[in-house]
């Protein structure tokens, strides 16, 4: 009944809600307008294109869903948002290509290829040892993270654990500036995984590319959700995380060690989003320090539109968002300049109209 | 002991770490410069600095870490052979990650092969200074025994000014007759002197009105960029200061004032052409109700949602602005130009001294504002919902129009300040307004000291003024600001210069109390 | 007299757990009422439901015949409903005369445009609101401690403060939250004289949650008592001393067997002396 993003009574809840209302009324009917006119009216894809634009959202969506379940871990767990996330991402796709270029360059001659270099000769071991390096280094920016810079201000108000945050952003991009350099770089991937190869399926009379990049990504998105599904509702350490979710005091009682769930967390979020980072290097193949940027304010908006606090909810969000900015542009018939535009509505919309996500929050109502 | 050199290998990772981290972006050159512009020794541009210069920047942070190794513990009594233990192992760790990365690097250049394809900041030259110019083995060493003497010569040092009494009664004598002679009742009264007061003031306005004059258009360029950010951060000031709400999307409102004005003015798309103060005037009205209209939907949202929110609006934005559906009406990705200059009565003062006056002029304006509104009635009520939101209301404050007011308001001085910048660079375009702006006025307003006035003129001049003066940290600046909003955070969140509540009751109590109402 | 402040069937549920359960108050104006009851009893909900923080699932508040349930914090506070809380909270940050600057903010009218432009208004406001503050601080014992920020006075003062704030909106119903939680019995006894001072001097009807029984029975007109969100007595301190379900709710159950024990015991331990 309270909702929960707003204290106190009705004469202004009223006014709030209609208002709430009449904006998720009037977006929605603008949406509708644009889906007519793009779909019934102007017909201007084939269903070819669809399955392309739907395939590419959902490869998008996945890696999405992996960042997004790390600000909803966070924020299940602390209340904070964790703005700095996006560049934790960074740093592991940053990971992930520096594996790939020092790999590049360990020569592995065969009598058939004489110049052949390890990343193609052994590209599966690089792969792995890619993601090894990736996951580990954002999982421990992680954890640095959270105990320079979050840990001390524990019991702070939002307002300045938030600026912390931003803060934390700030360096870390400008730390990947100054180390790496602005320019963004080419990630050069082993030959078995060449960004352009892949299955080809006719759908309607024109060749749809499955890339081998993509589906390997997805896949591994997938595994990833399901196993940290499987590690919150399994094991010990989920039972201690979502206990310290639900009320840090009595957990500690009950004998669990915050610090160090809260330092897990941090951990496995930063390495979600670490595995994240290496696919969008291998899939997108550009990377620089303003890589995580985009992708982490819109695996928040995943995050937020599926409930933030909910590891499910991130889940669908991710996916949903990944689709709806892939076919979006194309289905409202807008210009696909705008795409980003889409993310940011459905950011504000969401947080306008329904702060609780499609699955619904975790209330923090203050006692009185 | 054990917890000496326990502190001592922890100390020194960190900073070896941080040595590192600085080889690495670059800093040792720029850090060696600096300290050779503090002696007066100028580096040409594209030259290394001089080893002396060098060699002293490593010596300094030597000595931090042996300070910072050699603090005094909880655990272990302050000691000569503690301070040595902490400091010499907090010496030897950063030394040797030091060593450790000078060797491989130095290698790199003895093979002719250039870090600057993966590390653009790792030149050849600058490994050489790193290795004080010899080959790599005898650099690394090097390094290693200078940052183990001066870690060492760092915790003695502290170890000798914390425990010996003399040197810290004759330092606390010292300062205690500094602080007396500022503190002391000449002083105050002279302070607080009518005409002492209005000598001062005379002097600003003396200073004011002729530097702009005198320093030429560089200068005025430089400062009239710093005096637009105090007029932002005079307004972000407002609603987040004071009413506690933090809006990172606080540039949307610039935009909005600085495309009002730039399209009123701009003979295309639009070809209005109004006079530049009507158009200023309406570019601060329309900035003001846009806060208004963005405000209504969002003002009862939390904090953080609240912070983000207006992240997505200012993006779309400026996405908006720079697209092509939009273009017909705000001119696109190329901006818009020739927007007009200020004109007294027919007459263009467009000269950059002029605009000085200007900016000076506003910002005179918007302080008085502000300082009038911070103590009455409204700006109480503000402070009150950002203590408390929930106990402000219940004494009787209407917590969401007080908060749309505040946005309001804040909205309209930066389209103010969008206006002015508009005008003063005769263009402006959607790159004009990025988020960068936002977080530097944040950072500023928080850095400078959150909710006060003096507080955000320093800031102002440390964000845009120091990098101008100090053109070497241009690169580091925004690494630098991180860094401090996350250490004052933690340390200082009131900032820099504090804000003091007034005295209201002295001040009152000079009359007595009249008789019951 | 008529009621100041009547809740009819008021009941307020979160979710499974019904905190306040269909109780009925009424309070006569010019009265000091007590409501007490054991942890948990829905005291201070019932007490947010007059205020305005929560909105009653059912039932009605009427403040002088007007209905004010529903309505936001700061209408009922403008209405002249003021009160203070069980933890306190302050603006700590600021100085303990501007916390009683905001008690006073519905009483006023004066603007931004005011602020802005110094009108009179705003200039003989500003000096009314300090004069008055500097007398609302010096009834409440605070003389002189004006300028000192609120989180740096001691907590007695700090509770006074609290009060002095509720007062600066000259509420006709003062609302307090266990005032003398945390306070030694001579502390308690000037509070109690000066809760007693406020209802006799300014007229304000008060009504109180306490713990501290000396101070409910020393000063009340009127006790009632809740138990699980419902009202289990209600009347005269005299009553309420005697009335054995108020006793076994702060008690326990067995409290009538345990006593009866007691007191056999006792008996035979007199007559085995004697």
């Amino acid at each position: 009944m309270d909702k929960p993003t707003s204290t106190s009574a009705p004469g202004k809840l009223r006014l709030d809600h209609y208002l709430r209302s009449f904006a998720g009324i009037l977006a929605g009917l603008f949406l509708l307008w644009r889906l007519y006119t793009a779909l019934i009216v102007e017909q201007q894809f084939g269903a070819d294109t669809w399955v392309r634009f739907a395939l590419s959202g959902l490869i998008l969506g996945g890696m999405y869903a992996l960042i997004a379940i790390g600000y909803t871990l966070v924020y299940g767990i602390m209340f904070m948002i964790n703005f700095a996330h996006g560049e934790v991402m960074m740093l592991g796709a940053f990971g992930g290509f520096f594996t790939f270029e020092a790999l590049r360059f360990i020569p592995a001659p065969t009598s058939a290829i004489p110049d052949l270099n390890f990343l193609d000769a052994h590209p599966i071991i690089s792969v792995i040892l890619a993601f090894a390096v990736g996951i580990s280094v954002s999982a421990t920016a992680g954890y640095f993270l959270e105990k320079i810079a979050y840990r001390p201000l524990r019991k702070a108000p939002r307002l300045i654990l938030l600026i912390t945050a931003i803060g934390a952003s700030i360096f870390l991009q400008n730390l990947a500036m100054l180390l790496f350099g602005p320019q963004r770089k080419n990630v050069v991937n082993p030959d078995l995984l060449d960004r352009g190869a892949g299955w080809t399926v006719t759908v309607s009379g024109n060749p749809v590319l499955i890339s081998y990049t993509g589906i390997f990504s997805l896949v591994l998105s997938a595994v990833l959700m399901i196993g940290l599904y499987i590690l919150v509702q399994q094991t010990k350490l989920g039972r201690a995380m979502r206990a310290v979710a639900q009320d840090k005091n009595t957990a500690s009682l009950m004998g669990v060690d915050v610090d160090d769930v809260i330092s897990k967390t941090f951990v496995i979020s930063g390495a979600l989003a670490g595995a994240a980072g290496v696919m969008w290097a291998i899939h997108m193949g550009l990377v620089n320090h303003y890589t995580g940027f985009l992708p982490g304010i819109k695996a928040f908006t995943a995050a937020v539109m599926g409930g933030i606090g909910n590891i499910p909810g991130a889940m669908l969000g991710g996916m949903l968002l990944g689709v709806i900015e892939a076919v979006g542009p194309a289905a409202l018939g807008i210009d696909f300049q705008l795409k980003d535009v889409i993310a940011f509505s459905i950011l504000v919309l969401v947080l306008i109209v329904r702060p609780s996500g499609i699955l619904g929050e975790k209330l923090s109502e203050e006692k009185l | 002991m054990k917890a000496a050199v326990d502190k001592g290998l922890r100390t020194g990772v960190i900073f070896g770490i941080i040595i590192v981290v600085i080889f690495l972006i670059g800093f040792t050159v720029t850090g060696a410069v600096l300290l050779g512009k503090l002696f007066g020794v100028s580096t040409p541009n594209n030259t290394m600095p001089s080893l002396t210069f060098f060699t002293l920047f490593m010596i300094l942070i030597g000595v931090w870490t042996g300070t910072t190794a050699a603090q005094r513990s909880f655990f272990e009594a302050d000691t000569w052979a503690r301070a040595i233990t902490a400091g010499v192992s907090a010496g030897a760790v950063s030394g040797l990650l030091a060593a450790v990365i000078g060797f491989l690097f130095g290698d790199l250049n003895v093979n002719k092969i250039d870090p600057r394809t993966y590390l653009p900041s790792v030149s050849p030259e600058s490994i050489k200074m790193f290795l004080f110019e010899r080959d790599p083995l005898t650099g690394s060493l090097m390094i290693f025994a200078l940052l183990i003497f001066s870690a060492l010569a760092g915790a003695v040092l502290s170890y000798f000014l914390r425990n010996n009494n003399g040197l810290k009664s004759g330092a606390r004598a010292a300062t205690d007759s500094i602080s007396g002679v500022i503190h002391s009742e000449r002083m105050t009264s002279l302070l607080q002197n009518k005409y002492a007061r209005y000598v001062l003031l005379l002097v600003v306005a003396a200073i004011l009105l002729i530097l702009p004059r005198t320093w030429g258009s560089y200068w005025n360029y430089v400062f009239g960029t710093v005096g637009i950010y105090i007029i932002l951060g005079l307004g972000l000031n407002i609603i987040t200061g004071w009413a506690g709400q933090l809006v990172i999307g606080y540039v949307s409102f610039f935009a909005v004032g600085a495309y009002t004005f730039a399209l009123l003015t701009a003979p295309e798309p639009h070809h209005i052409m109004m006079n530049f103060w009507l158009a200023l005037g309406l570019g601060v009205l329309v900035a003001g109700i846009s806060g208004l209209l963005i405000g209504l939907p969002i003002l009862n949202l939390r904090g953080d949602y609240l912070a983000i929110v207006t992240l997505g609006f200012a993006e779309i934005i400026r996405i908006l602005l720079k697209s092509d559906l939009m273009t017909p009406y705000t001119a696109g990705p190329r901006g818009v130009r020739d927007i007009a200059g200020p004109t007294l009565m027919g007459k263009p003062f467009i000269s950059d001294v002029d605009f000085m006056y200007l900016i000076i002029l506003a910002i005179l304006v918007v302080t008085f504002l502000a300082n009038r509104l911070q103590n009455s009635r409204t700006g109480k009520a503000w402070y009150a919902i950002n203590l408390d939101e929930t106990v402000a209301r219940a004494t009787g404050i209407n917590a969401f129009a007080s908060k749309l007011l505040a946005l309001s308001l804040s909205a309209a001085v930066a389209g103010l300040a969008g206006a002015l910048f508009a005008s003063r660079n005769q263009f402006t375009g959607p790159d004009d307004h990025a988020l960068m702006v936002s977080i530097n006025v944040i950072c500023l307003v928080i850095v400078g000291g959150i909710g006060n006035i003096p507080g955000i003129f320093l800031g102002a001049f440390a964000l845009k003024g120091l990098p101008e003066i100090l053109r070497e940290t241009e690169s580091y600046r925004l690494l630098i600001f991180g860094v401090l909003l996350i250490v004052m955070m933690r340390l200082r969140p009131e900032g820099f210069l504090p804000a003091k509540r007034p005295e209201l009751e002295k001040a009152a109590a000079q009359k007595p109390l009249g008789k019951e109402a | 007299m008529s009621a100041c402040i009547e809740t009819k069937q008021v009941s307020k549920i979160f979710g499974g757990l019904t905190a306040v359960n269909s109780v009925d108050v009424v309070v006569t104006e010019h009265s000091i009422a007590s409501i007490i009851g054991p942890n948990g009893a829905g005291k201070t909900t019932l007490f947010n439901c007059i205020s305005g923080y929560y909105i009653p699932e059912q039932g009605q508040i009427e403040f002088y015949g007007e209905p004010i349930q529903g309505q936001p914090t700061y209408a009922v506070a403008t209405m002249g409903i003021a009160r203070t809380y069980q933890n306190i909270r302050l603006f700590g940050d600021m100085t303990a005369i501007e916390n009683v600057m905001v008690g006073q903010y519905p009483r006023f009218k004066a603007g931004w445009v005011d602020a802005i432009l110094s009108t009179p208004r705003e200039r003989n406001e500003e000096r009314q609101a300090i004069e008055e503050g500097r007398r609302l601080l010096k009834f409440v014992g605070l003389e002189g401690m004006g300028d000192t920020l609120a989180r740096n006075l001691p907590y007695g003062a700090q509770r006074r403060l609290e009060i002095a704030r509720a007062l600066a909106n000259k509420p006709r119903l003062l609302l307090l939250d266990e005032p003398t939680a945390g306070m030694n019995p001579q502390e308690t006894d000037q509070m109690t004289h000066f809760i007693r001072n406020v209802r006799d001097e300014l007229g304000i009807t008060i009504l109180l949650i306490e713990h501290d029984m000396n101070v409910v029975m020393g000063i009340s007109d009127q006790i009632t008592v809740l138990d699980y969100g419902t009202k289990i007595a209600e009347g005269k301190p005299k009553d309420i001393q005697s009335n054995q379900r108020v006793i076994e709710a702060y008690l326990g159950p067995d409290v009538t067997s345990l006593t009866k024990k007691y007191q056999t015991r006792k008996k035979q331990r007199h007559d085995v002396k004697s």
